[in-house]
């Protein structure tokens, strides 16, 4: 392959348990979260132009961040819904089938008068 | 170097959990008409469902299921996901279902063990 020469080979670190420093954490998830949303959506109103777009960035940015935050070993997966508030109900459920001592969960929820957002963040540990 | 895995055996298979996801809805909602009291329950069945049919397969997969129910008022809905992933063994399934009363958005994430 290309690699150069003089590169050590990486080696196996025979972990089947994510290190407490690179778990992925609930509370650390949200709040970056949060931010983002309040940073992205503050004035923002519903335009069935834009939302779709606006959609996808968010979920890439938010992946990104979540990639940046150093989550080692984890796969993860982001999800992002965006609607229009005109007082129709909404119900949004997600179940998992996965390592409940690795994996774990993040999500919240903005809202300002034209649209709400909900964003669930799943990370799941590869051995 | 051996083949451990390969073809459809232990692959997510798009095609099927689509129609997992679909009978799961089908048998879920039905022909019912969107109600406040109900919805709740039915979103909980739809997923409960999907992966009870999803961990059947008894494929190398931790599964990720998620379920939208949204009354049809004329008030728009977007959803996007990105995933941080292997491409070459996980996937992804999302059905857009919807009925005179409401809309119904699945998605089911396989990430191979």
């Amino acid at each position: 392959m290309g690699e150069p020469q003089d590169r050590p080979a990486p080696e196996n670190t025979y972990s089947l348990r994510p290190a407490f420093q690179h778990k992925f954490r609930s509370s650390a998830v949200k709040e970056c979260i949060h931010a983002i949303l309040k940073e992205n959506l503050a004035n923002v109103q519903y335009n069935p132009e834009e939302t779709p777009e606006l959609t996808r960035s968010l979920s890439e940015t938010i992946k990104d961040r979540l990639k940046a935050e150093g989550f080692h070993r984890y796969k993860m997966v982001v999800q992002v819904v965006i609607g229009e508030q005109r007082g129709e109900g909404v119900n949004m459920a997600a179940r998992c089938f996965w390592d409940a001592d690795t994996d774990n969960y993040a999500q919240d929820v903005f809202m300002n008068d034209s649209l709400f957002c909900v964003v669930a963040a799943f990370g799941c540990f590869y051995y | 170097m051996d083949e451990f895995q390969s073809g459809e055996e232990t692959s997510f298979v798009v095609d099927e959990v689509s129609n997992i996801i679909k009978e799961a809805i089908e048998s879920a909602i039905g022909g019912n008409a969107y109600q406040h009291s109900k919805v709740n329950q039915w979103t909980t069945s739809v997923v409960e469902q999907t992966l009870s049919q999803l961990t059947k397969l008894g494929k190398p997969f931790k599964y990720i299921v998620t379920c939208v129910i949204m009354q049809k008022n004329g008030a728009g809905l977007h959803t996007a996901s990105s995933c941080f992933w292997d491409n070459t063994s996980d996937g992804n399934c999302t059905v857009r279902w919807e009925n005179k009363t409401m809309y119904c958005i699945v998605s089911a994430f396989g990430l191979a063990i």
